[in-house]
C-alpha cells in the first residue's frame, strides 16, 4: 500500500496489554466498564502488531495495562520489541515484581522501567491503591537500581498528595532512580469521575510549584525531573500527543486502535481491531484516525487562531467530558466559549472535597 | 548543570537508534525522541565519558575542516538540560 506523502507516521505505540491490574487508583484512565474489553490479544498477535509498528515508523513501545506484569508472555513481548529494534519502556505499578523479575526484563532488552507510586506517605500510598503495595513499590525500584536498569519513578499529583511534593523528590533521590514525572492528574477516565475529589486548589499548586523550584535548586544530586502544570490551571490547552494521528497510536488489550488511550470515551467513533486490518491500514485510512488529524476539523475560535498548529484546540476527550461534543475547543482554552466550565471545577476544588470514589474490577 | 559537564556520557535511559523507516538517526528516551543530523549523531556517539576536548579532536578528524567547538559544547549543553547526558564523573 502507498501511503499519502504527506501524512506523518507514528513514532510511538502505546500497547495496553491488560486491564487486569491489583490496584485500583482513583484517577485511573482506563475505560469505565472494564468488562467489555475483557478478550485480550494472544502473545502471537501482539508480536505482529510491534512487527507492523517498527514497519510503519514506530521508534518507541510503551507496555503498559493495567498491570503488564500480569501476563504470563510478558518476556516474550519484550524479546519480540527487541527483535524489532524498538525502545522499549514498561511502565508498572511494580507489586507483582520482585527482584529475579526485574532482572529478567533486563535481560529480555527492556531500555527502561517506569514505576507509578501514589505517595510518599506509605499508608497514603495504600489507601489510594487500595491495596498494600508502597514497600513493594519500593523494593522493585531498589532491585531495578541495583542492576542498573534506568527507572523513572511517576507520581501522579492531585489535592490529597501536592503536600507532600518535597518528599517525594526527597524520595526519588534516596531511591537513586533516573527521573522523576511529576504529572498532574488528566480528567479523564475514571479522573474525570473523581474531579471534584481530586482537583486541588490554587494554593496548592502554586506551592508545589515553588517546593519543585526550591527543592532541585538545593540539590547537588543527579535527578531529572519532569513538572508538568495541571492543565486547568494554564491558559491555553496541551498539545495532546503533538495532535491525533501525527505521531502516536494505542492498541487496546482487545485490539482496538486508538489515536489516543482514552478515544472510548468519545461516543460515535468506530475503532478497527488489529485482528481484522494491519497498523499501515489503520493508520493511513481508518475514519477514526482521520477524524480530527490536521487542522481542517477545527472549530472557532481554533480555526482562525495562530496557535492551531501547536496545540490543535487541545484534547478531544476533554473537550467531550466537559462540553459533550467531541468537536469543541478544548474548554482548558481561555478563549474557548466553555471556558467558565473549567472556572467553575476550580472554583469547586476551594470546597472541602467529597470522598473519593475507587474503581473495582467486576469479573 | 550544563556548563559543568567536562566528560559527557548519554545518560542510561537513552539510546541511539537508526530507523530504517525514515532514514534517520534517532536519540530515543522516555519520553520521546530527538532526530539527529550526522555531527549531531557523531557527538552522541563520542559521549563515552572521553573530555570535551578529546571530543572535538575526533570530529576534527571524522570532519576534515569543521572547527567543532561552539557545536559540541552547544549541544552537550542542550542535551544536559534535558537529562540526556551527564558527567562521567559525577
Ligand atoms: S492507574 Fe492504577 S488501577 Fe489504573 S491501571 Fe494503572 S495501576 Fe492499575
Ligand atoms: S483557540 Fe483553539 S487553537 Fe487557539 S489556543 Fe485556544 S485551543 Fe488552541
Amino acid at each position: 500500500m502507498m501511503p499519502p506523502r504527506e501524512l506523518p507516521r507514528p513514532r510511538a505505540l502505546l500497547a495496553e496489554i491488560t486491564y487486569r491490574c491489583p490496584l485500583q487508583c482513583p484517577y485511573c484512565s482506563n475505560p469505565l466498564e472494564l468488562a467489555r474489553y475483557k478478550s485480550e490479544l494472544d502473545t502471537a498477535t501482539w508480536v505482529r502488531v510491534f512487527e507492523q509498528a517498527a514497519a510503519l515508523g514506530v521508534a518507541q513501545l510503551h507496555l503498559s495495562g493495567g498491570e503488564p506484569l500480569v501476563r504470563r508472555d510478558i518476556l516474550d513481548l519484550i524479546r519480540a520489541a527487541r527483535d524489532c529494534e524498538l525502545y522499549s519502556n514498561l511502565s508498572t505499578g511494580a507489586t507483582v515484581a520482585d527482584e529475579k523479575m526485574i532482572e529478567r526484563l533486563r535481560e529480555a532488552g527492556l531500555d527502561h522501567l517506569q514505576v507509578s507510586l501514589l505517595d510518599t506517605d506509605p499508608q497514603a500510598n495504600d489507601w489510594l491503591a487500595a491495596a498494600p503495595s508502597y514497600d513493594r513499590k519500593r523494593d522493585a525500584v531498589l532491585a531495578a537500581k541495583r542492576i542498573g536498569f534506568p527507572v523513572t519513578l511517576n507520581v501522579v499529583l492531585h489535592r490529597h498528595n501536592l503536600e507532600r511534593i518535597g518528599e517525594v523528590i526527597e524520595t526519588a533521590f534516596a531511591w537513586g532512580v533516573d527521573r522523576l514525572e511529576l504529572a498532574n492528574t488528566q480528567y479523564t477516565g475514571w479522573a474525570f469521575r473523581n474531579r471534584a475529589a481530586l482537583m486541588p486548589t490554587r494554593a496548592q499548586v502554586e506551592r508545589a510549584q515553588r517546593v519543585v523550584d526550591e527543592k532541585l535548586a538545593a540539590s547537588t544530586g543527579r535527578l531529572d525531573v519532569v513538572h508538568v502544570l495541571p492543565d486547568y490551571f494554564e491558559e491555553f490547552p496541551k498539545a495532546c500527543l503533538h495532535g491525533w494521528g501525527m505521531v502516536f497510536m494505542a492498541v487496546a488489550p482487545d485490539g482496538a486502535a486508538l489515536p489516543c488511550q482514552t478515544a472510548r470515551e468519545i461516543p460515535g467513533l468506530q475503532f478497527p481491531n488489529v485482528r481484522d486490518s494491519s497498523l499501515e491500514e489503520i493508520w493511513f485510512t481508518s475514519d477514526v484516525f482521520q477524524r480530527f488529524r490536521g487542522t481542517d476539523w477545527l472549530p472557532e475560535p481554533c480555526r482562525s487562531c495562530d496557535r492551531r498548529e501547536i496545540d490543535f484546540g487541545g484534547c478531544r476527550c476533554q473537550a467531550y467530558l466537559m462540553t459533550g461534543d467531541a468537536n469543541a475547543t478544548d474548554p482548558v482554552c481561555h478563549l474557548s466559549p466553555h471556558h467558565h466550565l473549567v472556572a467553575e471545577a476550580l472554583a469547586e476544588a476551594e470546597k472541602p472535597a467529597p470522598p473519593l470514589a475507587f474503581r473495582v474490577m467486576r469479573t | 548543570m550544563a556548563d559543568g559537564i567536562r566528560r559527557p556520557v548519554l545518560a542510561p535511559h537513552a539510546r541511539y537508534r537508526w530507523d530504517k523507516v525514515r532514514s534517520e538517526h534517532q536519540l530515543v528516551f522516555p519520553e520521546g525522541m530527538i532526530v539527529l543530523n550526522e555531527p549531531g549523531k557523531a557527538i552522541v556517539e563520542l559521549c563515552d565519558g572521553r573530555s570535551l576536548r578529546e571530543m572535538v579532536a575526533a570530529l576534527k578528524e571524522k570532519f576534515p575542516g569543521a572547527e567543532p567547538e561552539d557545536d559540541v559544547r552547544e549541544f552537550i549543553g542542550q542535551l544536559a538540560e534535558r537529562g540526556l547526558v551527564h558527567d562521567a564523573a559525577e
